[in-house]
C-alpha cells in the first residue's frame, strides 16, 4: 500500500519531469510517426508484392503488427529507465543516490521516469488492429477481447521481467546495455508468423524468450481459432508472473555485486 | 555510534596496454593490479561529533564514506552503524543517514525544488506535521524559500547546494556524510553553510562526517579530525593539537622587481625560510615563533616589496608535515 502511494508520487514527479521539455516531447512523437510510417510502407510493398506469407494474408498480417505494438507499449511507458541503467546509469556513478534510499532500488528506478508517447504506440496498434480485424470479419466474443487486454497488460509485464533480467547484469558488469538491447530486439521477430522461422528460432521465441507466448498466440488464437482464450490468457498471466519473480529475485541477487565508483 | 575495524578496501584493476590492440589486449587479459584504496584503518565515532575527514586527493576519503553509507563493500575488516553493518544491511542504514556528494546532486534536475522534497518526505515517510516543521527551519537557515520554485538545474551551485543539505536532513538522518559540501562555493555561501551545519548538529545532535579542502570549514565546525593519506589514518585528534606540533604556519608572497640572494635574507635565526619562483617570494614562518608584524615589516622596508599576500597554513601544508615527520621517525 505504501509503495502504491510512492509510486504515485513518483509518477506525479515524472511526469512533471517529461512536461518541463514540450519540444523534446514534441520531436519524440514526430521521430515516432516517422518510424513506424516507415515501417508500415515497407511492411505493405512487401505483402503488396507477396501476396500472403506462408498463408498469412495482408490483413491478418496487419492484424499481427498492429496487435505485437501493444504489449511493447505497455512496458515502455512504466519501465523506459531500464534502458538508461544498463547503458550509462551504472557506469557514470548515477545510480549511488538510488542505493542511499530506504526504498529498493529497483522500484526507484521503475518509478523514476514514464513515456507518455508510449500511449502512441497504444492507440496506432489498436487502430491497425482494429481495421484489420473489420477486413479479416473477426468474430468478437469476450474471451477473445479478454485474451488480448490481458496478453496485452501480462505481456507487457513479462517483457518488463525480461529487460529486468538483462539489465540486472549491469549491477556487476557496469553496463549491459548491447546485451539488454539484443535480446529486446528479438521482439521484432514476433511481428510476422513465427511459422516462418527455422525451428531453433521457434523454439527461443516460444520456450527461452517467449516473446511468441505473449504476440504470436493470441493472435492466432484470435485469427484462426487456434488455442482456448481463456486457458491461454491463464498460461500468458503464469508465463509473465513466473519471469517477473524470477527477474526479481535475480536482481536482488545481482544487486550484491553492486560496487560504486572509485571517486 | 559508527565502528570501524580493520576497513581494507582493494580495486583490483586490469592492467591496461595502450593503443587499440594493447585494449584489445587488455580484454583477454587476466593480469590485474592491486590498488589499496584503503589500508586497515580503525576508528570509532560517537553520537554527535562533528569530524573533519582529511586528506589529499586520492587518500582514500571518499572510498572510506562509500564503504560506511554501504555502496561500497569492504574488502576485509567491517564497519557498523549502531551495531549494523550498512553494505549488508542497506535499506535500514539508509533511514538513518543522509548524505550529500558536493560534485553529484540527489535532487531530480528537471523540477521544482519543492516537488524534489514532496518525492523525498514519502521515500522517508516524514510524518506532515515534522515535514513542516522542518521544512521552515531549514528554509529559514539556508534561505532555500526563494528559489523553492524553480527547477533545480536553473539553481547556482550555491543554491543547490544548500537545497542538497536541506533535502538530506529532511528526515532528521542521525548521521550525515558530507563530501566536500563547500567545493566550488563563494565566501558568503561557505560561512551560510558552516552555521547551518552547526546549527543542526546542536538542535538534533546529528553526528557529521565531513570531507574537505578547506582549512576554514575545519576550523569552525571540527572538534576532532582524522586524517587520512594513501590509505591510512596518519592523525586523530583535535585541530588545536596539530596547530601546536606544527604551529601556526604563516606564508606571505611578496613580489620584488628584483630577484633576491636567497642566501642573504635575514632568517631571523632560522625561523624564516624563503622560496623565490616566478619572480614571487614565498616567506615562510611560526607565528608562534616570530611576530607577524617583524616579517611584515622587513618585508616591506628591506626588501622594498609592491605586492603582498599572506596565507595560513593548508591541509596540504599539513599532511605534507605530518608525512615529514613520520618519516624523520622510523
Amino acid at each position: 500500500m505504501r509503495y502504491i502511494k510512492l509510486y504515485f508520487t513518483c509518477l506525479k514527479r515524472a511526469i512533471i519531469s517529461r512536461l518541463q521539455y514540450k519540444a523534446d516531447s514534441i520531436i519524440g512523437i514526430i521521430g515516432f510517426l516517422i518510424s513506424n510510417t516507415a515501417t508500415l510502407l515497407s511492411i505493405y510493398f512487401i505483402i503488396d508484392a507477396i501476396p500472403s506469407l506462408n498463408g498469412w494474408s495482408i490483413y491478418e498480417l496487419g492484424f499481427l503488427y498492429g496487435f505485437s505494438m501493444m504489449p511493447v507499449a505497455f512496458d515502455h511507458f512504466f519501465s523506459d529507465e531500464l534502458w538508461n541503467t544498463a547503458y550509462w546509469k551504472i557506469k557514470n556513478g548515477k545510480l549511488d543516490p538510488f542505493f542511499l534510499r530506504p526504498i529498493p532500488v529497483l522500484f526507484q528506478i521503475i518509478a523514476e521516469a514514464v513515456q507518455p508517447e508510449a500511449f502512441g504506440e497504444l492507440i496506432l496498434g489498436g487502430v491497425m488492429l482494429g481495421i484489420c480485424a473489420a477486413n479479416v470479419g473477426v468474430k468478437w466474443s469476450f474471451g477473445l477481447i479478454l485474451l488480448l487486454v490481458i496478453a496485452t497488460i501480462f505481456g507487457g509485464i513479462l517483457i518488463t521481467g525480461i529487460k529486468i533480467f538483462f539489465a540486472a547484469f549491469a549491477l556487476k558488469f557496469k553496463r549491459s546495455g548491447t546485451l539488454l538491447q539484443g535480446v529486446y530486439n528479438m521482439i521484432g521477430y514476433t511481428r510476422y508468423p513465427i511459422s516462418i522461422y527455422p525451428l531453433i528460432l521457434r523454439t527461443l521465441l516460444t520456450c527461452i524468450l517467449p516473446f511468441a507466448v505473449i504476440i504470436t498466440m493470441p493472435v492466432e488464437a484470435v485469427l484462426f481459432s487456434a488455442f482456448n482464450p481463456y486457458l491461454l490468457s491463464l498460461l500468458i498471466i503464469g508465463v509473465a508472473g513466473a519471469v517477473l519473480v524470477l527477474s526479481v529475485l535475480f536482481w536482488n541477487w545481482m544487486e550484491r555485486f553492486y560496487q560504486s565508483t572509485g571517486s | 555510534m559508527i565502528e570501524i575495524k580493520n576497513l581494507t578496501k582493494i580495486f583490483k584493476k586490469p592492467i591496461r596496454k595502450e593503443g587499440i590492440l594493447g585494449m584489445f589486449a587488455t580484454l583477454f587479459s587476466r593480469k590485474y593490479e592491486e590498488i589499496t584504496a584503503v589500508n586497515d584503518i580503525s576508528l570509532t565515532i560517537d553520537d554527535g561529533e562533528i569530524i573533519g575527514y582529511i586528506g589529499a586527493n586520492g587518500a582514500g576519503k571518499s572510498t572510506t564514506i562509500k564503504m560506511m553509507c554501504g555502496i561500497l563493500t569492504p574488502t576485509s575488516g567491517t564497519v557498523t552503524i549502531d551495531g549494523v553493518e550498512p553494505y549488508k544491511k542497506r535499506r535500514q542504514v539508509a533511514q538513518n543517514i543522509g548524505v550529500v556528494f558536493g560534485q553529484k546532486t540527489q535532487l531530480w534536475w528537471d523540477i521544482p525544488l519543492i516537488e524534489s522534497f514532496k518525492v523525498f518526505k514519502e521515500i522517508y515517510q516524514v510524518p506532515d506535521k515534522e515535514y513542516k516543521e522542518r521544512m521552515d527551519f531549514l528554509c529559514q537557515l539556508l534561505g532555500i524559500n526563494e528559489f523553492m520554485n524553480q527547477p533545480v538545474r536553473t539553481l547556482s551551485l550555491g543554491q543547490r547546494m544548500r537545497a542538497d543539505l536541506a533535502a538530506a536532513w529532511l528526515h532528521n538522518p542521525k548521521i550525515l556524510f558530507l563530501d566536500e559540501p563547500t567545493i566550488g562555493l563563494d565566501v558568503l555561501v561557505k560561512e551560510n553553510i558552516r552555521k547551518a551545519i552547526k546549527t543542526m548538529n546542536q538542535k538534533y545532535s546529528t553526528t557529521v562526517i565531513l570531507t574537505t579542502h578547506d582549512m576554514k570549514d575545519i576550523e569552525n565546525l571540527c572538534s576532532r579530525i582524522v586524517m587520512i593519506e594513501n590509505g591510512k589514518i596518519i592523525y586523530d585528534g583535535s585541530l588545536s593539537k596539530i596547530k601546536e606540533s606544527f604551529g601556526d604556519i604563516r606564508t606571505i608572497y611578496v613580489t620584488l622587481n628584483y630577484v633576491p640572494q636567497l642566501d642573504k635574507l635575514n632568517t631571523f635565526d632560522g625561523k624564516v625560510t624563503y622560496d623565490y619562483r616566478d619572480g614571487g617570494l614565498a616567506i615562510k614562518f611560526n607565528a608562534q615563533q616570530i611576530k607577524v608584524e617583524s616579517v611584515v615589516d622587513y618585508a616591506f622596508h628591506t626588501l622594498r616589496a609592491n605586492d603582498f599576500k599572506i596565507s595560513e597554513i593548508s591541509i596540504e601544508d599539513v599532511v605534507k608535515s605530518i608525512l615529514k615527520k613520520q618519516n624523520e621517525k622510523s
